[in-house]
């Protein structure tokens, strides 16, 4: 890299100051590692959701480009790159150009410091989280911008809503991080999983009853800044036709379809991040994945980190696909009446938890985690309850 | 200084998802709260009225199912109880089951896509392929009994076109035995969701005296507490020897007449239909089909009135002969018509959101409209 | 008190129907698709499938039609055409029998007076044409003559219809 900074500068740019071109090509080389890394999460992401929502509604999903589907957004990407790119006669020109690439901005510096595994990170900054939440919160202005430079009057009213709703669920969500951040004492994303431990008692969601609340108070937060059904208020397509994507066309829709899939995988990172143990895997697993070869661990860190993120990933979309929407004024009451009272409540507790208990309560993990169990047994018998009282016909087999 | 503000108009329609068919509203609102809703109807005038003057009066059965393409068996069945009227003929016992056999199975599905789409429109895409899954199956049904699976010109003048084919009461049976309790399944899943009853449950609440004054019919005059319904109140057909119950709106999770009440007594009146087809399954007489009837109809000078309860409600036929082999003249009134005129007095005051919910609950079919 | 017992009573009834609900779209994943993969991922041909008194396509057995108009005077929409000429090189003899598919509404109010079951649905579908023209179905071809099927009397039924008596047109 540095070599080719060097060839840059004595063939081409030899006016420019080296470092200025280094820096530059360190940024080009990142942007098109990061876009190569993350388009197809994106992609994929697509296609998942598809097939979920498919076989909930007893239906297929795409199945027909590629194996299983599985090239479904390939085909859809490159049916939309050759759309005609619609530009209505009442847009604010430049708001209207510029605002999907703002989205699309706000979603993709994200994966910059998310933690893929002990190594595997583009910059572990020390403010870590709080980049997180500043740079998402870059979506709002594009989504406003394209409502407003749409010149239609269903996307003013999708940008507005969508403006209402990110800027109100951006305190809950800061209010649920921070219960982890009081507990880590640090911003940055690795610290906050160093402080976490491989095994779920040793997650921050089971350390105390109010990191478990933050968890789902957090969780909430952020499907409602990512307009995701029930907070797709800003799309509502039954009401708003589209929101504020009714007047695009073409690849600029297309970009925001790839922000909100991409923040669907970003949901799931924080999430695990914070509260699941991100990429901690045993010792044990570690030593012996340690043994085959020196990066084996990053892989198997990898993979640990992506099933917890999946596993969320995949409750949001049936989240998606099992609820109504709600209307603008429970939004705003869920928001200001439950989830910035409960959050406030959950911070003082967390605080005070500390104070009380400053090596934490053994006792309490344990409880925490069997619950969780007793929960998710519970869940399962009621997945066979519903199968039983209907009498339907299983078919377990997710292909085709 | 103050804040100038201005009423935005909107115009919702005739293209747009939840409008259920080509209907404008012209929506004044400030932001999220609308101040009036005025529907416009008439994109969707196909002058059916003046076609059943210059149509036979077989050859105007085909078009009554497309003036409520939705409940097609019951508005065939009122047309031709209206010529039956003024011919003085009378149908065979079988016909007259076969005809509430279809028209209880046409109720379902009207109703599964009612409630599945008030379901869509406030939010919940599953319930309503789940709702479109069991409307499936009984098409599959209505398709082997009357050969199409949504314009079923079944019912003919003096009787039926087709008597049931071999195995159509055992599959019957059996799909209503399974389908018992997959809308139990599918009430655990929209009925009882907390979002979902916020979402409908003190919206749009029509009071008794003005579903009376607005001439609402069907589920939605009985949704706001008043207990009428033609099949037991002005009964035809064979409906006094079955026993069902007509369901009312009490006002359960809310005022009394809102969209949860239309909502769930669409739901309970698919499960009496349930009972009444068992009822017919059971009774159904062997004979014929089809009464003798002349080659060519030509009832006599007169005119008559009849109103039939479809799932939309009161669906009357008023028709005047001269004596000749078509209509002199032909009225069709509509439960959807009505329904549509109460949306501006409704509508006052509301989000944006819950305009689409009201639309739903009142389950308007624009054809139906309009005609 | 009563306030605070409803904030909570909110925050229970939501998160048990959302509980509710979550397991109900989980139990529907492990279900079997109901989806019919028309045209080509079916067991057997969908038109195998149909019902028998499926009403799609029309056709009409020209070696039983009686030219008796009955389908053409039934036909609420006229989209039955059939020319009938007296003079004919064949004698009385028809030239044409269009139907026209395109404004047919599949009513099947035209098989039923037909006193030979001539005209009738066959389990067809896929017809979809780039022009309207293509859409008429036409059961003589032009300049072609058919003659009437003239149905044997009562106490001949026995006898087996005579053979068609297609004759071309010498110009």
């Amino acid at each position: 890299m540095e070599q080719f900074a060097i060839y840059l500068h004595e063939n081409f740019f030899y006016q420019a100051p080296l470092w200025m071109i280094k820096a530059a090509v360190q940024v080009g080389f990142a942007s098109i590692v990061l876009l190569l890394f993350v388009s197809p999460f994106a992609g994929i992401l697509s296609f998942i959701e598809r097939r979920i929502a498919g076989r909930m509604q007893d239906r297929i999903g795409p199945n027909r480009v590629g194996p299983q589907g599985i090239l479904q957004f390939l085909a859809d990407g490159v049916k939309s790159l050759l759309k005609e790119d619609l530009i209505p006669k009442d847009a604010d020109k430049p708001l209207f150009i510029l605002a999907p690439y703002l989205v699309f901005l706000g979603m993709f510096t994200t994966f910059v410091a998310l933690p893929f595994s002990s190594k595997l990170i583009v910059a572990d900054l020390n403010v870590g989280i709080l980049y997180i939440f500043a740079t998402s919160s870059l979506t709002v202005v594009g989504l406003v911008m394209a409502g407003w430079g749409s010149g239609s009057k269903w996307s003013m009213l999708g940008g507005m809503r969508s403006a209402a709703q990110v800027i109100s669920y951006e305190i809950p969500a800061g209010l649920a991080a921070l219960t982890v951040l009081l507990l880590t004492g640090s911003l940055s994303m690795q610290a906050i999983i160093k402080a976490q431990g491989a095994h779920p008692w040793q997650w921050f969601i089971f350390d105390n009853p109010f990191t478990l609340i933050s968890f789902f108070i957090l969780f909430i937060a952020l499907i409602a800044e990512g307009n995701r059904t029930p907070f797709d208020l800003p799309e509502a397509e039954s009401e708003l036709v589209s929101g504020y994507n009714t007047e695009y066309s073409g690849m600029r829709f297309v970009f925001f379809f790839f922000a909100e899939w991409a923040n669907l995988y970003i949901i799931g990172a924080i999430m695990t991040t914070l509260f699941l143990g991100g990429w901690q895997i045993p010792q044990s697993l570690y030593n012996a994945s340690a043994a085959v070869a020196n990066w084996f661990p990053q892989v198997v860190q990898l993979l640990f980190f992506q099933i917890k993120a999946l596993v969320l990933i995949f409750i949001v979309v049936q989240l998606r696909w099992t609820l109504p929407r709600i209307r603008m004024d429970q939004l705003m009451s869920l928001c200001w009446k439950y989830l910035v009272p409960i959050g406030f409540f959950c911070v003082m507790g967390v605080a005070v938890w500390m104070l009380l208990f400053p090596q934490g309560v053994p006792w309490m993990r344990t409880f925490l985690t069997i619950l969780a169990g007793i929960t998710l047994v519970y869940y399962f018998y009621r997945v066979y309850y519903q199968i039983k009282a209907s009498n339907a016909e299983i078919q377990l087999n997710p292909f085709v | 200084m103050a804040i100038q503000t201005q009423e935005m108009m909107l115009n919702m329609g005739p293209q747009h998802p939840s409008t259920h068919g080509v209907i404008r509203f012209v929506v004044k609102t400030d932001g999220e709260v609308m101040s009036e809703a005025i529907p416009d109807v008439g994109y969707l005038h196909r002058s059916i009225e003046k076609i059943g003057e210059i149509c036979d009066f077989n050859g105007f059965m085909p078009y009554t199912d497309r003036a409520d393409y939705l409940s097609a068996m019951n508005a065939n069945q009122g047309y031709a109880m209206v010529v039956e009227k003024l011919m003085k003929i009378e149908v065979p016992r079988r016909a007259e089951y076969l005809r509430i056999i279809a028209s209880e199975f046409n109720r379902i599905i009207s109703h599964l896509l009612a409630v599945g789409a008030l379901a869509m429109d406030v939010g919940a895409a599953t319930p309503f392929l789940h709702a479109l899954k069991e409307r499936e199956k009984v098409n599959d049904l209505m398709e082997a009994l009357c050969g199409q699976r949504l314009t079923y010109n079944y019912v003919r003048i003096g009787g039926v076109s087709y008597d049931m084919p071999p195995g159509f009461t055992e599959q019957s049976l059996s799909f209503l035995d399974k389908f018992e309790p997959i809308m139990q399944e599918f009430e655990r899943l929209v009925s009882d969701n907390k979002i979902f009853v916020e979402r409908v449950a003190n919206v749009g609440a029509i009071s008794r005296e003005d579903a009376i004054a607005y001439n609402l019919v069907g589920p939605n005059l009985r949704a706001s507490g008043v207990d009428w319904d033609l099949r037991r109140d002005m009964p035809y057909s064979i409906y006094p020897e079955l026993d069902f119950k007509v369901c009312v709106g009490r006002g359960e999770k809310g005022t009394l007449g809102d969209c949860y009440d239309r909502y769930i007594v669409r739901i309970r009146e698919i499960l009496e239909s349930v009972k009444i087809l068992r009822q017919c399954f059971i009774q159904i007489p062997e004979g014929p089909t089809l009464a003798d009837m002349p080659k060519s109809l030509k009832p006599p000078i007169g005119e008559a009135y009849v109103r039939t309860e479809s799932s939309r409600g009161d669906i009357g036929y008023y028709l005047i002969s001269d004596g000749s082999t078509h209509a002199f003249r032909l009225r069709i009134r509509t439960g959807s018509f009505t329904g549509m005129s109460i949306i501006q007095k409704i509508s006052q005051g509301m989000m944006i959101a819950d305009l689409v919910a009201l639309i739903a609950s009142l389950d308007v079919v624009a054809p139906e409209i309009d005609r | 008190m009563s306030a605070v017992a409803a904030y909570f009573q909110n925050i229970k009834e939501a998160t048990a129907s959302i509980f509710e609900g979550l397991s109900i779209t989980l139990s529907h994943m492990i279900r079997k698709p109901v989806t019919i993969q028309y045209p080509d991922k079916t067991a057997k041909p969908v038109s195998e499938m149909m019902p028998e008194r499926s009403r799609s396509w029309l056709r009409v057995e020209m070696d039983t039609c009686t030219a008796c108009l009955m389908c053409e005077t039934s036909c609420p929409i006229d989209c039955i055409k059939i020319t009938t000429e007296k003079d004919s090189p064949v004698g009385r003899a028809m030239s044409q029998f269009d139907i026209d598919m395109a404004k047919c509404m599949y009513c099947g109010l035209c098989t039923e007076p037909c006193p030979t079951g001539a005209i009738h649905f066959v389990p067809e579908f896929e017809r979809a044409a780039y022009s309207l023209e293509e859409m008429i179905s036409r059961f003589i071809p032009e300049g072609n003559y058919v003659v009437p099927y003239k149905p044997p009397k009562k106490e001949k039924l026995e006898e087996t219809p005579p053979a068609s008596t297609e004759a071309p047109l010498q110009s």
